[in-house]
């Protein structure tokens, strides 16, 4: 009984993520896109102006609310860096030898 | 883009996608860099610890015999003691 019904729960399931996971690519497609050759220069401009902060000091004068995101935005995107890790060594925890 | 329930995407900064991207991409060279050297490693450790275990296998075995053969004596010596 519990076992027949099993196929049908899982048709369903698919059926209620499917347009889900569509707007989730829409919206993967514009925000999570690898940057364009075209960004360059923005990119360039980005690193020169953290670097222009991190000389003069600028960045100390932020308000609380802004450095707690720009920490939180900062360590997402040095947590990739651990996605990758796992990726490359094929192995969720530790190395596996 | 009326189709969007949660209103037009967000314009990520080039910056952020940049450091996201090149930060994966390091760490799945890093990852596969240190899986390829420490399994070559692990694997001269295992072709050590194979050499060494046929002589400890031997020692053991050289062990066995010498612990039974004093046991079969003593045992012989108790049975063999006269009454008094």
């Amino acid at each position: 009984m519990a076992v027949a019904k099993i196929p049908s729960l899982i048709n369903s399931a698919l059926a209620q993520a499917r347009p889900k996971f569509y707007i989730f690519m829409k919206y993967a497609r514009v925000e999570l896109a690898p940057p364009k050759l075209s960004e360059i220069p923005q990119i360039k401009a980005g690193l020169g102006k953290l670097i222009t902060s991190a000389k003069t000091g600028a960045w100390k004068q932020q308000t609380v609310k802004q450095a707690t995101l720009n920490t939180l935005v900062g360590a997402e995107v040095l947590f990739w860096f651990y996605v990758g890790e796992c990726i490359g060594k094929r192995h969720i925890v530790g190395y596996n030898v | 883009m009326s189709d969007l329930p949660f209103g037009p995407p967000v314009r990520v900064s080039p910056l952020i996608r940049f450091g996201r991207w090149s930060f994966l991409t390091a760490g799945v060279l890093y990852g596969a860099f240190h899986q390829s050297r420490l399994s070559k490693k692990e694997a001269k450790f295992r072709e050590i610890e194979a050499k060494e275990k046929v002589v400890r296998d031997a020692k053991i075995k050289a062990e066995k015999e010498m612990a039974a053969a004093a046991e079969l004596k003593s045992l012989e010596e108790m049975v063999n003691t006269p009454k008094k």
